[in-house]
């Protein structure tokens, strides 16, 4: 595992000198605000566009990384410095993403320990440790999921532990780190209620069975337990927001961390429920032309030009912020009302997927990279059997894929692919191979189709649709192909996911 | 340790057991999914080779010259735009053509590529020092393509040849070593240049040479000195051996003909175009070889300049006495291994003629370029499990005598990752070794160490600006003669017959 460590350090240091997005500014920007403004001018500070929307620990962290950064170049700690990126500033920052990650390698060593040392343990804490996603998101695009996803999977593991009370821990104060982790509380939630606050009362039955014990339907409420937890969580978010309760900004706060001023797809639609939604009224549009149906004149530009506005359709109905609302807290019901029944450990490992999924793809505004919501978690149950196999593979290929418009510059393209092939071709004959099974016999013809179709996909993006259509033209039509399309694999895992997971069969 | 040593304590590589790359392949093995370790390898040195790409290139954003970036896309613009006459005379300040037809004819097919997708980048004379991303690209794109159609299937195929009989876990390890080696990477993904076509051809020959395809052979190392006339540093190596082999082999005088056709043919086709005028030929030779550009330009670790530091050789002679003076160090050093070679032309005597050979020439011969390292570079890194120190120690050095050309190519970071990115795949940290050896490793290494860290922490006196530079020429230099020495020694010392490797392939059959 060291071996991985220092090999993965030395390609993403490689990569320093790399393409990187806004959201390097946007941090660099963050590190000024919390090394040279006091507390109370944090969430009101707006010199940058890039104003600090990020929970108050997450803040905490930037200031504790802000200390470190005069060793390298103390100009990038000005808030009025805007876009200043030395050579050492970029040094720095990219530093900071790879040594934070170090709390993800930390937890992926503790998994494997916790999961037993097994083979298959081996191949998926490596898989998630160098997951393409985080490559791209991380240290292309610039961003620190490595370090959070590492609280995420210490909380698991903890959980499988049974040490319930930690595992909250963790996870509240991951919430206070990044509040898109609120996607996947509901399961949290649910799983601690029932296997830690309610105690299983041994009742003697026939065949003994374990497990039938683990979930019997007989259990007490264990009010020592439940405030256990609750005050635990409250210390962790007093802790949090303590200071700015005191001093009365919590509306600002809110206000910074929930923008419900945006569209419900964001510029690139992320390949979700509303992506296809979106694409099926592009095909009404084009069907209605034909057949002259009257159409909602002023939706029909919008599609694709307004960065951050509402989107609106022409003949489908409109969606307004609570039918998501709805529409995912159904989705997200569905899979904890199992839990609630049978809170074993699987099914909590499931439900927070089917969680995340549910955000995910009925979630208002939401953006691409949130995808790894899903794919992290999910590969901790790859290998449980063909079946979740058979939806990893179907996911992670589309998913991964989806994130590749973020480096849309052309030098970036061959770091991109040839690294989640090589990831493809390393993680997932393993994987097989432990499940004794060969990988063709995972995969149904029609999808092994699809997956075609995403190699074909992206010499069209890549190559084909400059030499049809030129340089620059019709710019949105790959990108609206791509989220199409890996939205159609990440609905099918979704549904297989449910499916299985309702019956029993998975 | 010799190889049947290791062979009694059942390690299946020279290498150390716990060998970061050792245990890569072994965990493969356990898990059944062996087949998709080759496959593994070239995307993985692909990926290094791409995330190199992605910095500066020689003279990026530095007019009015630039640097050899701009001479590479100088060819193909001139190429495209031109007629073949032209080639070897236009404008010749900038960045004239100065290789064989080869890179000519690749230019210019590479140019007609891009200029299809782009025609501003090669336009005639406008695009002069053209950057942009996408140029950048397209020019990275080219290095990478022709080393995936070249370079990287000779290695695989050197390797299959050498340790395919020997289970699958040296093969591999042997190619992602060669593939991942940094002097190349760096020059060629770095810097910008296209030694691997020239290196590759140059394998490919030897690969036909260890199968007995002399013809086939001697027809790819045309190829390469048609490419770079570089290769030359391997000519009297390659032509020791081949002659040996036509004593050696039945039907030695027809063999011998078939060799001379072939190049003959293969040079002919290649000069073709410019055989219509003796001037025209002249004219390209005069090109290739310029003899005008004096004994050493630059401050390159070879003898020359390692002497010049103490006796001015170029004020001390004129042109003409330092061509002889180079010439006949160069022959004379090169002799013993070169005969040696003739005599006893065995396959694995070849990989250590090529070394001694090209050796010479680096540290003798006239207007050497600290980047011609590469040549020696490539058969000392095919030798990576036979003489795994050596090797090591080798590149290694290689790589330092060309950091103060790196340096001013601003590729400092990747110069120190990619080396030490191999070296620790390889773990040459925990090859066992003996305590003269390991003295004299740790003694390289303080040196090198401290030589950067105080290049970078302390500026050299006033009187003294190039400091740095001339100490690492005379430390590169006094390693390089070592190696030299070395290398001969060994090639003499050659436990190895003609039968070796077919004693092999009968114990596994």
């Amino acid at each position: 595992m060291l071996n991985v460590l220092v090999v993965s350090s030395i390609l993403k240091l490689l990569l320093v000198g790399a393409y990187r997005s806004t959201d390097f500014e946007v941090h660099r920007n963050w590190l000024a605000i919390t090394y040279s403004l006091p507390i109370s001018e944090w969430y009101y500070e707006k010199t940058s566009e890039w104003t600090l929307d990020y929970p108050p620990f997450f803040a905490w962290f930037e200031r504790l990384l802000a200390t470190f950064a005069p060793l390298a170049d103390g100009k990038m700690l000005q808030v009025d410095n805007l876009n200043y990126a030395s050579e050492n500033t970029v040094l720095f920052q990219r530093l900071t993403v790879i040594v934070s990650e170090l709390v993800l390698y930390w937890a992926i060593l503790r998994y494997r320990r916790s999961f037993g040392s097994k083979y298959v343990n081996w191949v998926i804490a490596g898989s998630i440790f160098l997951h393409p996603g985080f490559l791209i998101v991380d240290h292309l695009h610039f961003q620190y999921n490595g370090f959070l996803y590492g609280i995420l999977l210490h909380s698991i593991v903890e959980m499988k532990k049974r040490r319930y009370l930690l595992s909250g821990f963790l996870f509240a104060a991951l919430l206070n780190f990044k509040h898109i982790y609120l996607y996947m509380a509901p399961a949290y939630f649910i799983y601690l209620l029932k296997a830690y606050c309610f105690q299983p009362i041994p009742t003697p039955t026939e065949n003994g069975h374990a497990d039938r014990q683990a979930y019997a339907n007989v259990s007490r409420f264990s009010l020592v337990n439940f405030i256990k937890l609750g005050a635990t969580v409250v210390v962790v978010f007093a802790i949090s927001l303590g200071p700015f309760v005191y001093m009365g900004q919590i509306p600002q706060l809110l206000s910074r961390l929930f923008p419900f001023t945006r569209g419900l797809c964001h510029a690139y639609w992320a390949p979700n429920f509303w992506a296809l939604y979106a694409g099926a009224d592009r095909v009404l549009i084009i069907i209605g032309k034909r057949l002259g149906w009257s159409l909602n004149q002023d939706a029909l530009g919008s599609m694709t030009r307004g960065f951050v506005g509402d989107t609106k359709f022409a003949v489908l109905p409109q969606i307004d912020a609570i039918h998501t609302l709805i529409i995912t807290v159904i989705a997200q019901l569905i899979p904890l009302q199992l839990l609630w029944r049978k809170p074993t450990f699987n099914n909590f490992l499931t439900s927070l997927v089917l969680c995340g999924f549910a955000s995910f793809l009925f979630g208002w505004h939401v953006h691409e990279k949130a995808i790894l919501l899903i794919l992290i978690p999910y590969s901790l149950m790859a290998a449980n059997t063909k079946a979740h196999l058979k939806i990893f593979i179907i996911l992670s290929a589309s998913g991964i894929y989806s994130l590749f418009p973020l480096l849309f510059h052309s030098a970036e393209t061959p770091i991109k692919t040839i690294f989640t092939l090589t990831w493809l071709l390393i993680v997932l004959p393993s994987l097989a191979r432990t499940l004794h099974t060969p990988l063709r016999a995972v995969l149904h013809p029609l999808e092994r189709l699809y997956l075609v179709g995403l190699v074909v996909l992206q010499i069209y993006t890549d190559v084909l649709h400059t030499v049809i259509f030129g340089t620059g033209k019709l710019e949105f039509l790959p990108l609206m192909m791509i989220s199409i399309y890996t939205a159609l694999g990440v609905c099918y895992g979704w549904v297989r996911l449910m499916a299985g997971y309702l019956n029993g069969t998975i | 340790m010799t190889r049947s040593k290791m062979q009694q304590h059942g390690v299946d590589s020279p290498l150390a057991k716990n060998a970061p790359a050792n245990r890569w392949f072994q965990l493969l093995v356990q898990n059944q999914t062996f087949w998709t370790a080759p496959l593994v390898t070239v995307l993985f040195s692909l990926f290094v080779r791409w995330a190199v790409a992605l910095n500066p290139y020689s003279g990026f954003q530095t007019p009015p010259m630039f640097g050899d970036y701009e001479a590479q896309r100088h060819w193909m613009e001139l190429t495209i735009h031109l007629p073949i006459k032209k080639w070897y005379r236009y404008d010749l300040q900038w960045w004239g053509l100065d290789y064989p037809p080869l890179t000519a004819y690749h230019s210019w097919l590479c140019g007609i590529v891009g200029s299809w997708i782009n025609p501003a980048w090669f336009a005639l004379d406008e695009s002069r020092g053209y950057e942009s991303p996408d140029s950048k690209h397209f020019m990275r794109a080219t290095v990478v393509f022709w080393e995936s159609i070249i370079f990287i299937p000779a290695v695989l195929v050197f390797t299959q040849i050498c340790y395919g009989k020997q289970g699958h876990l040296k093969k591999n390890i042997a190619a992602l070593l060669i593939l991942l080696q940094p002097a190349l990477i760096i020059i060629d993904h770095g810097h910008f240049q296209f030694n691997n076509i020239m290196l590759g051809t140059t394998l490919w020959a030897v690969n036909c040479f260890m199968m007995q395809q002399y013809a086939l052979g001697s027809f790819f190392f045309c190829l390469s000195l048609g490419f770079k006339q570089m290769a030359l540093y391997y000519a009297p190596a390659v032509f020791a051996f081949l002659l040996g082999k036509c004593f050696k082999e039945p039907n030695g005088i027809a063999m011998f003909i078939r060799l001379g056709v072939t190049v003959v043919a293969t040079f002919g086709v290649l000069l073709s175009p410019f055989l219509t005028s003796v001037e025209d030929i002249l004219q390209v030779f005069h090109r290739v070889f310029p003899i005008a550009r004096g004994l050493y330009e630059d401050k390159v670790a070879n003898m020359w300049c390692a002497v010049n530091v103490v006796v001015k050789l170029r004020q001390l002679f004129d042109l003409q006495t330092t061509i002889r003076l180079s010439l006949v160090a160069t022959v004379l050093t090169m002799l013993p291994s070169v005969i040696h070679l003739g005599l006893n032309p065995t396959r694995k005597r070849l990989m250590y003629g090529l070394v001694c050979c090209s050796m010479s020439f680096f540290l003798f011969s006239f207007q050497v370029h600290e980047k011609s390292i590469l040549l020696p570079a490539l058969p000392v890194t095919l030798l990576i499990l036979e003489e795994p120190w050596a090797v090591n120690m080798f590149i290694n050095v290689a790589m330092f005598s060309m950091f103060p050309l790196l340096k001013r190519e601003d590729l400092v970071l990747p110069y120190f990752l990619v080396t030490i990115l191999w070296n620790y795949l390889a773990g040459f940290h925990t090859i066992s070794m003996s305590k003269v050896v390991k003295l004299l490793t740790s003694i390289c290494y303080t040196v090198i160490l401290v030589w950067h860290i105080a290049e970078s922490h302390i500026p050299p006196p006033q009187a003294l600006p190039d400091l740095y530079t001339v100490l690492n020429v005379l430390f590169s230099c006094g390693c390089y003669l070592l190696a030299f020495l070395y290398f001969n020694w060994r090639q003499i010392n050659l436990v190895d017959n003609a039968t070796e490797y077919t004693d092999h392939r009968k114990k596994h059959q």
